[in-house]
């Protein structure tokens, strides 16, 4: 049986019988080589996207009869192989007759703090520059945004990128992610690591003194909700078994890499928080979903987690690393779950809310990179000692990314209620011949506010009365240099490509107003009934908060409106 | 080739997925969603709709205890008999509390619960979607169809929005045409398909605005698996998929 395309005519024409049952046949050859290279791997459906993986990184693309035969093997359809492969940005199908793409893909970043920093030029340059046997695309934030215009090469990130410096890694096929220095086990237990987890384990700290604990110390989920982490944990824990928890490590949201910064420097302080929360909740199963940008991070991961249960301090949960795969929306906690189950990263209605069903159906505690970093940190010092870090009136610490026209862009730890001048000046202060005209206080989401109120508290719930919000702490400063009727384009650009489709007011609603805002003078009428609608009716927060940077510039920036 | 039904481990030493007697993702589906053998049991609901206390079963949705009042909710991914997605978006109502609107096919109603189908927030929702979805369909829109019933219902038509690239039909199959021109990316065909014939042919793949119906590997329908069974015309609420007009015309 070759490429099994539905023949008429042939022998069996005239007695009216099919050579092969209809559709695409299953091809032996790609069959033995899918065979080949799942090994002993276990046939399960929710692998799904780890075996694409498996085939994209070994093919360069995912070939049809390949993707037919995997299909085959674990046990789904066609269709349902076909709309996952599809979804993620990092699989490439091709079909028969189709050319593949170059082996070596070059991923410029284009988001907010690349594109102020001069991305789009970047980006034609490179085109030039490269030619037609490299792929060069634009990507939304790789998460590097301290490092700006920042080029993926294959997967190793070019930061500062210039033409030059990106042809030579092309040249020199430098395509591996380079390993940052990090806390290793050893260290880490060297330190005091894994001290609480081996307590609470062993029974020297019960489980409501380790929840009253991070009650009073006030810590909040940092993916960006806020929502107050005692409280998720009360919720999961009265659910019936078995329990998992999630963490959440795919950080998408343009400006934002401190989870980053946790992970490629202390890796195992995120994993004992992920294994006290386990511990706290009764959970017996751990996931971690890393985004596929974060190939330095995975390599440490795969190592620290396989040194982790070859010495275990104690009885372990399961820990399993799951690798996304180019999908912003995979962030938002329902989506997130469905990728997890190897599916299109879609977001689920809520209720029922994943601390009631979430992978599997099985109750499931979702937790941000950072929110885990912090946990040892509380139990360690103390509930009051970690409350007291906040000011003006505020409770806690975070790290907060800055990124844009800063003198030294970074990952900063303040505490909260510190206002956007003071982080401005732990940044070194203003760029060279840049002075403060606007910031974005959450990334993409949290909308643009004005240099007016860059003395206001940073906290959860204190900028909503500005129609903005901190979520993730993505501070991106913009000068007098940028527009952020611009910005706005760009984010709403940036909302556009990475909606996952499914419900109408976003997928088609952000595609509609990217159109409309690409004109010189914006049709408001039209662009605030559009964004009314994705405020109202989208299912998840991708939605809902799209047009936050538009209305952002109705408010504080109605000069840039006037042409 | 079948679906994800395998109960029973495929290989050795495979792991068991998903809650005990919930492994095929239509079970899993409605035990996350309390939906179909997982629906709940007990006592009637009451709760204000419009401001009219009414009173609704345990197991119906606020969609479904308004028509049976007489109150119409627009609605088009829903479908009678079928798991409720809420992707559309055209059944929006507001609920007294929340933050954002309810899609009414997929939630049920609490006790006290105040609803609205009429509020302004609402009905701009609705109409919002209804001319969103219309402006990328054929013009003028086909009343028999129920995209162009509840267009016109609602009084909304095209032409605020630029309009998007429009696929070519698809002739491919003897008995059902494919017309992607005319689809609203509400999937009742993907769930026909796949959750109430079981043949699971069609799926929703690409992302975003780029998201499309597809059968198999994005296949022509007639070079596809598809055994024509006739279930995704039947979903079909806007006359993207229809019977071929050679069958029409016997």
């Amino acid at each position: 049986m070759s490429t099994g395309k539905r023949k008429r005519g042939g022998a069996f024409a005239g007695a009216g019988l099919r050579p092969a049952p209809k559709g695409r046949q299953i091809d032996a050859a790609a069959l033995a080589q899918v065979q080949a290279l799942l090994g002993e791997r276990p046939r399960r459906p929710d692998l799904l996207i780890e075996y694409l993986h498996l085939l994209q990184d070994h093919n360069g693309h995912l070939p049809v009869a390949q993707l037919n035969a995997l299909a085959f093997e674990l046990r789904l359809t066609p269709a349902e192989v076909y709309e996952v492969a599809t979804f993620y940005h990092h699989f490439d199908v091709v079909k028969e007759g189709d050319a593949p793409p170059p082996p070596i893909t070059v991923r410029v970043c284009d988001s907010i703090a690349c594109h102020v920093a001069g991305a789009d030029a970047l980006l034609d340059a490179l085109r030039d520059a490269l030619g037609s046997s490299v792929r060069v695309q634009p990507a939304p934030c790789v998460g590097r945004c301290d490092a700006a215009p920042v080029t993926v090469v294959g997967n190793n990130a070019v930061e500062h990128a210039t033409v030059g410096s990106v042809s030579a890694a092309v040249r020199e096929r430098r395509i591996e992610p380079v390993l940052p220095r990090y806390t290793d086990l050893d260290a880490y237990r060297a330190s005091g690591g894994y001290r609480i987890l081996a307590e609470c384990v062993s029974g020297a700290r019960s489980a409501d003194d380790v929840i009253a604990q991070v009650d009073a110390s006030g810590l909040r989920g940092l993916g960006g909700a806020g929502f107050p982490v005692a409280r998720k944990w009360q919720f999961v824990r009265g659910t019936p078994e078995p329990r998992c928890v999630a963490i959440n490590a795919d950080e998408g949201e343009p400006g934002t890499f401190k989870d980053r910064y946790c992970l490629e420097s202390d890796p195992h302080r995120v994993l004992e928080g992920a294994l006290l929360a386990a511990w706290a909740v009764g959970a017996s199963v751990v996931v971690i979903y890393l985004r596929d940008e974060y190939a330095a991070v995975r390599t440490i991961l795969e190592r620290e987690i396989a040194a982790l249960l070859g010495d275990p301090p104690c009885a372990l949960p399961s820990i399993h690393l799951r690798r996304g795969a180019g999908a912003y929306i995979c962030g938002e906690e329902t989506s997130l779950l469905e990728s997890a189950e190897g599916k299109r990263g879609e977001p689920r209605l809520r209720p029922p809310f994943p601390a009631q069903a979430g992978i599997f159906g099985w109750p499931t505690l979702v937790q941000n990179v950072e929110t885990a970093y912090w946990l040892r940190t509380v139990l360690e010092s103390g509930p009051d000692a970690f409350r007291e870090k906040g000011q003006r009136g505020r409770t806690g610490q975070r790290y907060f990314s800055v990124s844009g026209r800063v003198a030294r862009p970074g990952v900063y730890l303040a505490g909260n209620g510190v206002s956007i001048r003071e982080l401005i000046e732990l940044a070194g202060g203003m760029a060279d011949g840049h002075e403060l005209y606007a910031f974005l206080p959450g990334g993409a989401s949290g909308g643009i506010l004005p240099a007016s109120l860059a003395d206001e508290p940073l906290d959860f719930d204190v900028l909503a009365q500005y129609g903005c919000f901190i979520g993730s702490a993505a501070i991106v400063i913009l000068s007098q240099h940028d527009s952020v009727k611009d910005a706005a384009h760009n984010l709403m650009r940036f909302f556009a490509h990475e909606s996952c489709g499914k419900c109408t007011p976003c997928r088609v609603g952000t595609a509609k107003s990217e159109i409309l805002m690409r004109e010189q003078q914006w049709n408001l009428p039209v662009l605030q009934d559009l964004a009314q609608v994705m405020n109202d009716a989208s299912i998840c927060g991708l939605g809902q908060a799209a047009p936050n940077p538009f209305r952002s510039v109705l408010r504080f920036f109605p000069q840039e409106l006037q042409s | 080739m079948s679906g994800r039904n395998g109960a029973a481990p495929l290989y050795p030493g495979e792991k068991p997925v998903g809650p005990p007697g919930a492994r095929t993702p239509v079970a899993l589906l409605e035990t996350r969603l309390g939906y179909g053998r997982y629906a709940p049991t007990g006592d009637a609901v009451r709760f204000t709709l419009n401001g009219r206390e009414i009173e609704a079963r345990a197991d119906e949705t606020i969609l479904q205890a308004a028509a049976r009042e007489g109150v119409e909710i627009p609605h088009l991914c829903y479908m009678e008999g079928m798991r409720p997605d809420g992707n559309c978006r055209a059944c929006m109502v507001e609920v007294e509390g929340e933050r954002v609107l309810v899609a009414s096919c997929s939630r049920r109603p609490m006790p006290g619960m105040n609803v609205r189908t009429d509020s302004d927030r609402a009905l701009h929702s609705q109409r919002m979607v209804l001319e969103l979805l219309v402006n990328d369909a054929p013009q003028p829109p086909n009343l028999d169809t129920e995209l162009g019933h509840w267009a016109a219902r609602l009084g909304v038509s095209a032409g605020r929005f630029p309009m998007r690239p429009q696929p070519a039909p698809d002739l491919s199959h003897p008995g059902m045409q494919v017309h992607l021109e005319a689809c609203i990316q509400c999937t009742r065909c993907v769930r026909a398909c796949r959750e109430v014939q079981v043949n699971d042919v069609i799926g929703y793949a690409n992302r975003g605005n780029a998201a499309k119906i597809v059968f198999d590997f994005d296949d022509p329908m007639g070079e596809s698996t598809c055994v024509g069974c006739g279930e995704c015309v039947q979903a079909c609420p806007t006359g993207a998929l229809l019977p071929s007009l050679s069958l029409l015309a016997r």
